[in-house]
């Protein structure tokens, strides 16, 4: 079978194995952009995984004053865990600590969903009694007083069981900095699409993880099949030419948003094409039997 | 289909209970049916035929035409439909409704909007006492839905109110907002005596601040409020654009019981 190749640069035959989860959606809304984005920033902030950071969180887009419920501009995060209870504790502790915190904010429901997360709900007890619940076009918010007036919060928010986390792309190449241009792209791109997350810095991992470990109570260490350094030493990935690896993990409302990023990922990462460095695109996964979504490279690509 | 239409034919020489004229009853009613309906109020027993040609065909769009201030109970205890009253309408018009959508182009009796639960009531011209006040025999006002009073209303507007939104777009009698419960009133302009008498929660926004202010209203100065921001943008959405701004002062009260109902006079 002939190497399938995207100007240049070699997309392996693999598949992303990903997994079930539950996920929501909430705007924030500030007096600026800018407030509004610290906020957001400050509420997803360590949460690139859900192996040591309780939720996946990132910013899905930024809104304008017409797209927000107070006309103000606003901030559209997704938060992900492995179940709801999860999240709903995430949720509580996120916006409680980050989003009502912050000057000038308000938070909103983003997501129908089919079952509702405590949101203003759950916060409103901040009021000490003095909160007032507002109905609005059918929808319930809770008007709490803070020291720079009131911090306006819907009551609940959705939650969909169909979200998927994990989705990710492997990009090899032969520098470090034509990998990171790459990746910066490819993160650049999946962020012009909706329902999707790159939770981690800037989008992109430097560090993934295999299955467990050697050491007792460790479970998940370097992928040292990936790591450059250590070619010589293990049953290594990696043909010799190749300085670094990065891997982009996407998380997504739906099975079809996360195809559509990677999609997107591929064709912004190949873009330079093999003179830039890049050498292949791969993906991570676990032989198939861990996680019941399998994004098959060829397939996206085709 | 054309929407069931009722003519008044004359003006009518007692007050009429068209309270049997909504989707729901009509919906299985052939037209002779219909003109069978008794909304007479007196011994006579008189029907809908004696006092309005019918015709059209689709019972979910009503319209009265040429309805007058004895026709009373328009809408009433609507649960679906629309209902477009051509002319005045009595008292009790969408009072105890739950859902649907009534529109007066006139003005309306007293009680309209009393107790009602749901829906969308519009009334163009003014509306007498105790709109979205309290019907005999329940213990709250308006549970819910949007009121809007296109001129004046009556006193009492809202008494004992308990959710929902009424808004004023010309100047409202005394003791509007009365014994609130929860709830919001709009007034565009001014309004009179004893507004927020008893006010228990609930909120009363005025555009123009009341000249008249009850000294058990405590004053809590200036604020931003997101609300009312997210008022407008939802008003606005709905067609009914109010610009209110952010910022607001703010009088809590009525300090005489519950007190965490609240004044917001537009700054």
């Amino acid at each position: 079978m002939p190497e399938l190749k995207v100007k240049g640069v070699t997309i392996v035959e693999t598949f992303a194995e990903a997994f079930p989860m539950v996920g929501t959606r909430v705007i924030i809304t500030a007096p600026t952009l800018e407030w509004a984005l610290i906020s957001a920033r400050t509420m997803t902030g360590f949460a690139t995984s859900v192996i040591a950071c309780g939720a996946e969180a990132g910013i899905e887009r930024t809104l304008s004053p017409k797209e927000t419920p107070d006309g103000r501009p606003g901030v559209a995060v997704l938060l992900f865990t492995m179940n709801a209870d999860k999240l709903q504790t995430q949720l509580r502790n996120r916006v409680g600590q980050c989003v009502l915190t912050s000057p000038g904010s308000a938070c909103f429901a983003g997501l129908e969903g089919e079952k509702k997360l405590k949101l203003g709900a759950s916060l409103r007890f901040f009021g000490d009694g003095w909160q007032m619940s507002k109905l609005v076009g059918g929808r319930r918010f809770w008007r709490i007083p803070v020291m720079d007036g009131e911090f306006l919060c819907e009551a609940t928010t959705g939650l969909t069981k169909k979200a998927v986390g994990g989705g990710n792309l492997l990009v090899l190449g032969k520098s470090h900095k034509s990998v990171l241009a790459a990746c910066t792209r490819a993160v650049k791109a999946m962020a012009e699409l909706p329902d999707v997350i790159t939770p981690f810095p800037g989008g992109i991992v430097r560090s993934g993880s295999k299955v467990g470990s050697k050491y007792k109570g460790q479970i998940a260490s370097t992928n040292d099949a990936y790591c450059p350094t250590l070619k010589a030493a293990v049953n290594t990935a990696l043909p010799l030419d190749v300085e670094a690896v990065m891997e982009i993990v996407i998380d997504g409302l739906s099975f079809e948003a996360i195809h559509k990023a990677m999609h997107a990922g591929i064709h912004a990462i190949a873009k330079g094409g093999a003179r830039e460095g890049v050498t292949h695109i791969s993906a991570g996964n676990y032989g198939g039997n861990l996680g019941p979504h399998h994004f098959h490279l060829k397939e996206i690509v085709g | 289909m054309s929407a069931l239409t009722f003519k008044l034919k004359g003006k009518p020489d007692q007050r009429l209970d068209l309270s049997p004229l909504v989707p729901a009853r009509l919906a299985r009613l052939k037209q002779k049916q219909i003109e069978a309906l008794v909304i007479g109020t007196t011994r006579a027993k008189l029907s809908v035929g004696d006092f309005f040609k019918v015709k059209g065909d689709d019972a979910e769009r009503l319209r009265f035409v040429g309805t007058d201030k004895r026709c009373d109970n328009i809408g009433k205890s609507l649960s679906e439909g629309e209902i477009v009253v051509d002319g005045n309408a009595g008292a009790y018009v969408g009072a105890a409704m739950k859902r649907g959508r009534i529109e007066v182009k006139g003005n309306a009796g007293a009680l309209a909007g009393a107790s009602m639960a749901g829906g969308s009531l519009a009334i163009a011209g003014s509306a007498g006492e105790s709109a979205a006040g309290i019907l005999v025999g329940e213990t709250h006002g308006m549970r819910g839905g949007v009121l809007t009073i296109g001129r004046h209303a009556g006193p009492l507007l809202g008494e004992r109110m308990r959710r929902g939104l009424v808004i004023v777009g010309g100047d409202a009698g005394d003791y509007a907002g009365g014994r609130m419960i929860a709830g919001t009133i709009l007034f565009k302009r001014g309004v009179g005596r004893n507004a927020g008498y008893g006010l228990r929660r609930g909120s009363l926004i005025f555009l123009r601040e009341p000249e008249d202010i009850l000294p058990t209203f405590g004053d809590c100065g200036v604020v931003e409020f997101d609300y009312l921001r997210l008022l407008e943008t939802w008003l606005r959405g709905t067609g009914r654009p109010v610009r209110l701004g952010g910022r607001a002062r703010r009088l809590m009260g009525d300090m005489s019981v519950l007190g965490k109902g609240e004044m917001l006079i537009l700054a």
